[in-house]
């Protein structure tokens, strides 16, 4: 599958006129993903190997501290003194220095971070979306700058090895600053971890790369599952990472970006815009 | 509007005792009054019957989980089909039915929520509960929506994925949620004794 350079030169074009137009990216932009395959890292015997990806809409950006707060004034419930145990741990939204206050560190342009899989999802239903699946995330974070088949490309793979072995800085950079991927996503590598709608679905836990550290007595069914490609390791790192969390859990390298069904409507406040989208369609 | 004297009335109960004799008027409440506080109490912040989603029983019935408040619950996550693990942890909660001390039996309650939304409709999980003779007084199987299914899962902390035979991969977790919701015990693996599970369950009758 060739990606049409025309295609890709015209998305970045947009994409960077989006960005020149106003002061920082436009946040409720969504890409279109075409349909495709997600081809698992651990299947048991019993388990595709190839998954099926409809074609979904994602956001093209991770969603910011200025997204959030506009959220949690709306949904006074999720605000940081307000919010139950239940739902977020004691450092849900830690970064911030009041319930409806950023502070001087934290910018709007942001990722937002320290939030829990419980807030996220909120957040998107109040928008009308959802949570990207596992396989849709990993399906759309496959693809490189220049082509859809982002594991054949090399130096998209050093470049993702990089950020995987680098610590998280201090202070994480705005959304957006990256490069995007030939669907004109950002930041599905190298800012953040993101939360997923399924995170749940890992049944082996921490660095398993052989079947060493499989918990067979805590799993039903998972004795069999088998790794295709212990050469990916970002791949490995993310499943890990995802076996490690519970929902209740906020990191402070931890956020989210939504997906919506093809079928919704979008309203014109999170529409893309039309000729960005459909550009992003007619990407193979 | 009776519910809110009611409760009013309790809160009223509630605060002259807790100034005569501080922190325990209500486990001296009767289980009646603890199904009448129900709607009015308010749940505690680790308390999982602050979900909102709805369930429906084996028999059709609809509802939402606070309705098992007030006395402490067994839960696990299972399917109707699976082969392996499910029997075991059945077992395991069996098991712990069969050790509870007699006059303990009707105070616990026994919850079986299952995984698999597609095939487990109410009549499967209806022939399930008479195929393994549990008891309805003590046992209650419920289905839901799949994303609901996925919350439940996520705030018990159990992971599970559907193979391409339409089995699952599931943590085996037996959690024990005291009367109102939170989780007082998580006991994973299978052909685990009873007696931690018991144990647990005996000193939450006893508060």
């Amino acid at each position: 599958m060739m990606a049409n350079p025309l295609n890709i030169v015209t998305v970045l074009i947009a994409s960077s006129l989006v960005l020149g137009a106003a002061d920082g990216p436009v946040p409720a932009a969504m890409s279109v993903v075409p349909a495709g395959i997600h081809r698992p890292l651990f299947t048991s015997p019993d388990e595709l190997k190839e998954v099926p990806v409809k074609s979904f809409r994602l956001d093209r950006f991770p969603v910011t501290n200025g997204e959030f707060l506009e959220f949690v004034r709306a949904h006074p419930r999720w605000q940081r003194s307000q919010v139950k145990r239940l739902f977020a741990d004691e450092h849900y939204l830690q970064h911030w220095t009041g319930d409806l206050e950023l502070g001087a560190t934290t910018a709007t342009n942001q990722p937002v971070i320290w939030v829990s899989w419980f807030a996220a999802k909120a957040f998107a239903a109040a928008q009308g979306k959802r949570l990207p699946s596992v396989a849709e995330w990993e399906y759309a974070a496959a693809a490189g700058p220049t082509r859809v088949d982002g594991e054949n490309d090399p130096l998209f793979q050093r470049a993702l090895r990089h950020w995987y072995a680098t610590p998280s800085p201090e202070s994480l950079s705005r959304v957006g600053a990256g490069l995007a991927n030939c669907f004109g996503i950002y930041d599905l590598h190298g800012l953040l971890w993101e939360w997923t709608a399924d995170f749940n679905t890992a049944t082996v836990t921490g660095d398993a790369r052989g079947d060493t550290g499989l918990e067979r007595q805590l799993f039903c069914g998972a004795g069999s599952v088998n790794a295709k490609d212990t050469a990916n390791f970002p791949a490995f790192m993310r499943y890990g990472f995802r076996s490690s969390l519970k929902a209740a859990y906020t990191v402070h390298n931890l956020g989210f970006r939504c997906a919506q069904d093809l079928e919704v409507k979008q309203t014109s406040a999170s529409a893309a815009p039309a000729k960005l989208s459909s550009i992003a369609a007619a990407t193979p | 509007m009776k519910n809110f004297f009611n409760l009013l009335a309790t809160a009223a109960l509630m605060l002259s005792a807790s100034a005569a004799e501080p922190a325990k008027p209500e486990k001296e409440l009767p289980p009646c009054c603890q199904k009448e506080l129900e709607p009015g109490k308010p749940l505690t912040d680790g308390s999982l019957y602050q979900l909102e989603t709805k369930w429906t029983s084996d028999v059709g019935r609809e509802i939402q989980l606070r309705v098992l408040r007030g006395k402490p619950q067994v839960v696990v996550m299972f399917f109707a089909r699976c082969e392996f693990a499910c029997p075991l942890l059945l077992h395991d909660l069996k098991q712990i039915e069969a050790a509870l001390p007699e006059k303990l039996r009707d105070e616990v309650g026994f919850v079986l929520i299952t995984f698999d939304t597609q095939r487990d409709t109410v009549e499967a999980l209806h022939a399930f509960r008479e195929a393994q003779q549990l008891s309805p007084k003590r046992w209650t199987l419920l289905r839901g929506q799949s994303d609901d299914v996925r919350e439940l899962a996520a705030l018990l902390g159990i992971n599970y994925k559907q193979d391409a035979r339409g089995q699952f991969a599931h943590s085996n977790l037996v959690t024990i949620l005291n009367g109102d919701g939170e989780i007082a015990q998580q006991i994973r693996g299978l052909n685990n004794a009873p007696d931690k599970a018991v144990k647990v369950l005996q000193q939450l009758a006893e508060k």
